[in-house]
């Protein structure tokens, strides 16, 4: 009689881990409940953002001037390479249809969100972005950096979503090797800081070390062509079945401060 | 035993606790932080007489799940594995010295990390940062303080 108490509370725990990890019974409950609790992730970032904001209000003329000459000066620069992107993406689209390959480098609206100072569980590799369903961020949508793939949106809220990173064990990402097309899926490491491991590459792959490999767009879940990472480690275990390849990711999860969230195609 | 309503300073200790585990830290600090939420509420537990603590663990546990964005019922399970244990030994953590209850907020966060790296397990498999290991130690570590801080809330 003295253990009923804690057994009953404890049933009613396992049954919810088993409905939530097994079945997708409670996304909506869990979706409109954190929603609720949008308030402690407000109180909690507030510091930020209040720092933020004296940061903007803080500066002076001079140093917007100054600023503004250097981000024009950017621009500049990112417009001429733009120009040589665009050829790039009209020769792709040429040899595409020549060789009727079945993936292609589409236009995607995007937002940018700002990431939160609000920590997520320790077992898994979790961040939240000031952009929710108000904005139009809806699950499932892909979150890029200024250097390529950074996760997933998994849970979206009027004013907050929580973005999956790449290195989450659970994240899975279509990949291909720039330099000859090679294909694989890539999984997050939790053990290891920033690093991910591509999957079911078999022994006879060319793959070398320094290989880039960007998204490709098997299954539909990624657009194609972002940056993923590059190959840092390559063996061919004895006891498995497929190359055993490391990834280093391009974007440091740890500096993210602004990121991308790519949204329907255009 | 405190005289304040159960029910409110609950209420305080997991307003502060719940905003403690959602600070941002460095990966490394985060993995090895204590688990705020359950040092607090065994706090609460020692020196509130009150029923229903399962029911408060079970709702506590599951607003945790919702905040950290875990599996819905992961952290309750775990709260409710270590209010086992604390209950069992209240009466002797009540008249403990600190270093005693030192030992005690250890034993009760291990359980808490035992249960939910099982449960981890069994939905994501063995991948883990071993820092996690670490949570227990810096939770024992850090109860005095805690228990001073508290002890001024519950005026």
């Amino acid at each position: 009689m003295r253990l009923l108490k804690p057994l009953v509370s404890a049933l009613i725990a396992i049954i919810l881990i088993v409905l939530d990890a097994r079945f997708s019974y409670l996304d909506n409950l869990k979706r409109n409940s954190t929603a609720l609790l949008s308030p402690v992730y407000f109180l909690v970032d507030l510091p930020s953002e209040m720092m933020n904001w004296v940061s903007d209000k803080g500066s002076n003329i001079e140093q917007l001037i100054s600023e503004n000459e250097q981000l024009t000066n950017e621009l500049f620069e990112l417009k001429a390479k733009l120009q040589i992107f665009n050829n790039l993406v009209l020769e792709n689209q040429k040899i595409s249809r020549l060789i009727d390959a079945s993936y292609s480098l589409p236009e995607n609206a995007v937002k940018l969100a700002r990431i939160k100072s609000i920590s997520q569980s320790r077992l898994k590799k979790q961040l939240v972005i000031n952009k929710g369903s108000n904005d139009n961020i809806l699950a499932s949508q892909i979150v890029v950096g200024a250097n390529g793939v950074v996760g997933q949106i998994i849970q979206s809220t009027p004013f907050y979503a929580t973005v999956q990173l790449a290195t989450d064990p659970t994240q899975h990402i279509p990949v291909k090797n720039v330099r000859n097309g090679g294909r694989g899926i890539t999984k997050g490491m939790a053990s290891s800081k920033g690093d991910m491991k591509i999957e079911f590459m078999p022994f006879d792959a060319d793959v070398k070390l320094g290989d880039t490999f960007v998204t490709s767009s098997i299954g539909g879940s990624y657009p194609a062509g972002y940056p993923v990472g590059e190959v840092i480690e390559v063996s061919a275990p004895q006891d498995e079945a497929f190359l055993l390849i490391k990834l280093k990711l391009f974007e440091n999860m740890n500096e993210l401060e602004f990121v991308l969230v790519v949204s329907e195609p255009l | 035993m405190i005289r304040q309503s159960p029910l409110i300073l609950l209420f305080k200790l997991t307003l502060i606790s719940a905003l403690l585990s959602v600070i941002s830290l460095p990966e490394m600090i985060q993995s090895a932080a204590p688990y705020w939420v359950l040092i607090f509420f065994i706090y609460w537990l020692i020196y509130v007489e009150t029923k229903a603590v399962y029911s408060f663990a079970l709702l506590l546990g599951l607003l945790l799940d919702l905040l950290h964005g875990n599996v819905f019922g992961q952290n309750a399970l775990a709260l409710i594995g270590s209010t086992v244990f604390i209950i069992h030994v209240k009466k002797s953590f009540y008249v403990s010295n600190l270093s005693t209850q030192q030992v005690y907020v250890f034993v009760a966060s291990l359980i808490y990390l035992l249960i939910t790296i099982g449960v981890h397990l069994m939905i994501q498999g063995f991948d883990f940062s071993y820092l996690i290991f670490l949570a227990p130690i810096t939770g024992a570590i850090l109860w005095p303080i805690v228990h001073s801080l508290l002890v001024k809330l519950k005026h």
